[in-house]
């Protein structure tokens, strides 16, 4: 099939559809709002069901619902509208009940602004509700590994019985590119799902062993962060300096790294595919004599650095330096990223950790 | 790689003029990146896309460096003169002044869209008038593939009973330059 120009949120949500989803509820916000828009005449066709929610919790407690039911559930909003939602993603991890939420990320505290950004890292990667949970964090760089990516994503929330969070900036749900979309795939419910027939035994909360749940809950982290980082890295064996970003951020320091590189400069690259699990792995890799590791970020102060910070200090024996360049909001321009980049070369760019 | 800088009034039609060029470029199977400013945009404010096309990759689908800016109005050319790239083109509407530009490391082209599109009874058409315009100006694609982008857009759309005069003005803004 010839690849058509397609709006990022719209070719989301059709991917959505035939990679099984058949329950979307959630309450409309700017920048993913044509998400829902779309599905809410789409799912209809293909039988399944869409509710625009009196508010965001509301939604997120209906996708608790279809999510009890066996079936691929969908919500999806920003920044604001994720925060309302934690309540129900903590209730979806503490019940081991699969479903995706996509964040379309959009900059700012409180309400915010429309801009596009990476402000949510942390709030993502760290769980985001209340209790001791994690998400798997997919983000991806371009509108096609947005649609390539969202099978992957109900494929591992349904392996682990987690959610998964899609987190995009905003600039990706609202910008087109030529997208070819996924087949049709068939999807059985799934075998946990309420079946009607009371087949599963009740277990109430004073039932429950914690200190057993502990066990199981840490050794099922501990294989999604063994199995599942996933990445993309370039010219890091060699290189004076690696960038770290992801994203559309991600897709712009590349570029930025390419031609750097170019020019003489020893640059390299990693682009985090899954924010959580972060991908350690790809920091044993880079050359033992590395002068610097250097993230270039969407928000106000920095947020993947700590990540970074934390891997390069697993990875790397001579406390090597870690940077950050955090352009606020917006997509960095490459050459604004090349010009901070020969500030930190000189010296002149103070290191984060 | 090139770059477009789409930018007028909302609802005068800079970003489906965007939305054609992008679509020529990825017909031809080029790739092609198309970025609105989106959110409080509204009719009769300020509205703008950037729009990069050509082989490869296109790693930053945002304004950068523009090398052609179509201002359909004041505000338009003056928030956006300041970033074209050096030896770009700066294509206007006959209601810009130029005259307080400062930049001479750029080709500015005025083609009075509003007139020509009213000429052909099609006032609505200044945004195809430039389309036309454009292709020219950057030579990178045909008029053929131009017109045979912009019928399947307004299909789409569901807006082809003004397919002949949109044809008209598309072909005038093509032959002015």
């Amino acid at each position: 099939m010839a690849k058509k120009m397609m709006k990022g949120n719209v070719a989301i949500a059709e991917a959505a559809v035939r990679y099984g989803v058949r329950f979307y509820a959630g309450y409309p916000i700017t920048p993913s709002s044509e998400i829902m828009e779309y599905l809410s005449w789409r799912l209809d066709e293909v039988g399944g069901a869409f509710v625009q929610a009196e508010s965001e919790l509301s939604g997120v407690n209906m996708v608790i619902g279809a999510a009890s039911c066996g079936v691929r559930a969908l919500t999806a909003s920003s920044g604001p509208g994720i925060s309302l939602k934690q309540e129900g993603v903590s209730t979806l991890c503490d019940e081991e009940l699969s479903a995706v939420v996509i964040n379309m990320v959009r900059y700012g505290n409180g309400l915010g602004t429309l801009y596009s950004s990476q402000t949510d890292y942390l709030r993502e990667t760290r769980g985001g509700g209340q209790g001791d949970y994690r998400c798997i964090v997919l983000c991806p760089y371009s509108i096609q590994e947005a649609v390539d990516m969202l099978g992957l994503a109900y494929d591992l929330a349904e392996k682990y019985r987690v959610v998964t969070v899609f987190m995009a900036e905003g600039a990706l749900g609202q910008m087109m590119e030529p997208v070819e979309l996924p087949d049709f795939i068939e999807t059985k419910k799934n075998y946990w799902g309420f079946d009607g027939k009371y087949s599963y035994k009740k277990i109430g909360i004073f039932d429950r062993d914690s200190m057993k749940e502990a066990v199981a809950l840490r050794e099922k982290y501990a294989a999604i962060c063994e199995n599942e980082q996933r990445w993309e890295d370039e010219g890091i064996e060699d290189a004076d300096y690696v960038f770290v970003s992801y994203g559309l951020t991600g897709r712009s320091t590349l570029g930025a790294a390419r031609e750097l590189r170019e020019e003489g400069y020893k640059v390299g690259h990693i682009r985090p595919i899954t924010a959580w699990p972060f991908p350690h792995k790809a920091f044993a890799k880079i050359n033992p004599n590395v002068k610097g590791i250097i993230t270039v970020e969407a928000n106000a102060t920095g947020q993947l650095i700590e990540d970074v910070a934390l891997a390069t200090k697993k990875a790397m024996e001579n406390n090597v330096p870690t940077y950050a360049l955090p352009y606020v909001y917006g997509i960095p321009a490459i050459k604004d990223i090349k010009e901070d980049f020969v500030k930190i070369a000189n010296g002149q760019v103070r290191e984060a950790y | 790689m090139k770059e477009i800088v789409f930018a007028g009034f909302g609802g005068q039609g800079v970003l489906t003029s965007g939305l054609i060029i992008s679509d020529i470029a990825v017909e031809n199977g080029e790739n092609a990146t198309w970025m609105p400013s989106y959110g409080s945009a509204m009719r009769g404010g300020t509205a703008n896309c950037t729009v990069k096309y050509g082989e490869g990759i296109i790693y930053n689908p945002s304004q950068e460096e523009p090398n052609l800016l179509l201002a359909m109005n004041q505000p338009s050319f003056d928030m956006f003169i300041g970033k074209v790239a050096k030896d770009g083109i700066v294509l206007v509407s006959e209601v810009v002044d130029t005259t307080a530009c400062t930049r001479d490391d750029v080709k500015i082209v005025v083609v009075p869209c509003h007139k020509i599109a009213d000429e052909a009874n099609h006032s609505r058409g200044a945004n195809i008038v430039m389309t036309g315009a454009i292709i020219k100006l950057l030579g990178d694609h045909t008029m053929e593939q131009g017109k045979a982008a912009m019928e399947r857009m307004f299909n789409k759309k569901g807006k082809n009973k003004f397919s002949e005069l949109n044809e008209t003005v598309f072909e005038a803004g093509y032959n002015y330059i």
